[in-house]
């Protein structure tokens, strides 16, 4: 069985944010929901100022602190390595927010949906059509968009990025292109000290 | 790197410490009433006091629940909360919460109605009953501490002290209440205050000395806790207030009435204070520097 990861290739990444666009399209996400971000970082004094950009999500843990601590079953890892939430489960006690190292969880709150994404409290069609799939107070988080893998494509935010700063595979697979990338660059996972052991690596 | 260079990001998109923000003030209220209510009933077996056994039941089953509800997205569901026992503190607190709330009703139905049917106050069924609610109640002051100790997100959290700390607050707000409620045993309860203030005390010192010598995230949760953003707090509600002031009135005599509702007012204030800043300070560290050129790498 696969074990399915991603890599971000930090020098990449221009930080134009089209895998965020991508992300919330692909999962009718209300306003103010995120399941990937790209947070900047400045450095250096001018003239030699700078800014880099690092992507986030879920890191989809071997040894998943949220999946440990859920107490109602809701958060669970595919054979794939994708892990999960089950919304028909959860209860919304943010049990699992709090231990997730990378705080890549979110609670929706009925409010989150009601205001819609231009805030004057009508829904578009395209958001009336996508916010079914979430019960309002469940906690959700990045699926690596499994309903584009299940049906063998690859996550939105993937197939987005302009500058091919994500790469996304099987990390079993030593000829996949994340694979090699981890290898022939020494990709690293985020707060390795955490022992979460991440699918999610990033290289420079 | 000193506090005021580091980077808090809150909801922007920068790299750097993110304020936990999923437990909030109703987490931290439905905590307080369940240790305060477990404290009070662990020590009313102790006891022997219906009265305290009864009142100790009140915010646990009132309290704890309503605040739970509150803080929960999707409370008809909240019975799930118990179905993992075997991985989630939450699941196993909450079992052993219903277990001692069960196990006390019972007590109390054999010591108020007993005799009518046989069963002695000093008997056999008596005395299990009793050691189960002691058992349940245990589990009930320190479950708390446990789920909050048990995941390495939030650094001051992952500590092994934190459980500790749950059943001697927990144990110290019962005494406090049981000194108000009980007519006799004053003298040996205000002894065991004066001997749980202590341990809290060299507890906070444990706790705080491990985080500021820890990981950088647990040391950020310390800093704001001595010296920045909730400092004042900190050391006016749950250091004088609900340690020391305490301990010099139970010192000088805490056997007057008005006395004792001083001190149990103030401890039960240190401990709320407490549950409140210890959620407060909990912080997520940066993702890391992953930037080949940043002086942060």
């Amino acid at each position: 069985m696969a074990r399915l990861g991603m890599v971000f290739d930090l020098k990449a990444c221009i930080g134009c944010n089209a895998c965020v666009i991508g992300c919330k399209q692909e999962n009718s996400l209300p306003d103010g929901v995120f399941f990937t971000k790209t947070l900047s970082e400045e450095y250096g004094v001018y003239p030699a100022a700078n800014r880099a950009y690092i992507p986030t999500i879920c890191n989809h843990c071997e040894d998943a602190p949220c999946e440990k601590v859920c107490p109602s079953g809701a958060t669970y890892t595919r054979e794939d390595g994708i892990v999960m939430v089950d919304d028909a489960k959860c209860i919304g006690c943010s049990t699992c927010a709090v231990a997730c190292p990378y705080d890549q969880r979110t609670q929706m709150e009925a409010k989150d949906f009601a205001k819609g994404l231009f805030g004057t409290g009508e829904l578009t069609p395209f958001e009336e059509q996508g916010y079914g799939r979430y019960t309002p107070g469940t906690v959700t988080k990045c699926d690596f968009c499994s309903q584009r893998v299940d049906a063998g494509l690859d996550p939105a935010c993937v197939v987005t990025c302009p500058t091919n700063a994500r790469i996304f595979g099987d990390l079993d697979d030593p000829d996949s292109a994340p694979s090699k990338l981890i290898r022939e660059r020494k990709g690293r996972p985020p707060l390795p000290e955490k022992n979460t052991k991440p699918k999610v690596f990033y290289v420079d | 790197m000193a506090i005021e260079d580091k980077v808090f990001s809150g909801d922007s998109l920068r790299v750097g410490y993110r304020f936990q923000r999923h437990w909030d003030n109703s987490m931290a209220y439905a905590f307080f009433c369940a240790e305060m209510g477990a404290g009070l009933v662990f020590v009313s077996v102790l006891m022997n006091s219906m009265p305290g056994i009864i009142i100790g039941l009140i915010p646990v089953v009132t309290g704890k629940p309503f605040f739970h509800l509150a803080h929960m997205g999707v409370p008809a569901r909240s019975w799930r909360a118990a179905i993992r026992p075997d991985r989630s503190w939450i699941s196993r607190g909450l079992l052993g919460l219903s277990a001692m709330v069960g196990s006390a009703v019972l007590l109390l139905g054999c010591l108020m109605f007993g005799e009518q049917i046989g069963i002695a106050s000093d008997g056999f069924i008596v005395l299990l009953l009793k050691a189960a609610t002691l058992v349940f109640a245990v589990v009930t002051m320190t479950y708390q501490g446990f789920a909050m100790s048990h995941s390495s997100a939030i650094a001051i959290w992952n500590s092994a002290i934190l459980p500790l700390a749950s059943f001697l607050y927990s144990a110290s707000t019962g005494v406090a209440l049981a000194m108000l409620i009980e007519s006799e045993g004053l003298t040996l309860l205000a002894r065991a205050q004066l001997l749980l203030l202590l341990p809290l005390a060299i507890m906070h010192w444990m706790l705080l000395h491990a985080a500021w010598n820890g990981s950088p995230g647990a040391r950020t949760s310390a800093e704001l806790l001595l010296q920045t953003l909730y400092a004042k707090w900190f050391w006016l509600l749950v250091i004088a207030i609900g340690i020391v002031i305490p301990a010099i009135l139970l010192w000088f005599g805490g056997d007057v009435v008005i006395m004792r509702a001083i001190i149990a007012g103030a401890i039960l204030a240190g401990f709320l204070a407490w549950r409140i800043l210890i959620f407060k300070i909990g912080v997520f560290e940066p993702i890391m520097s992953m930037n080949p050129f940043s002086p942060l790498r």
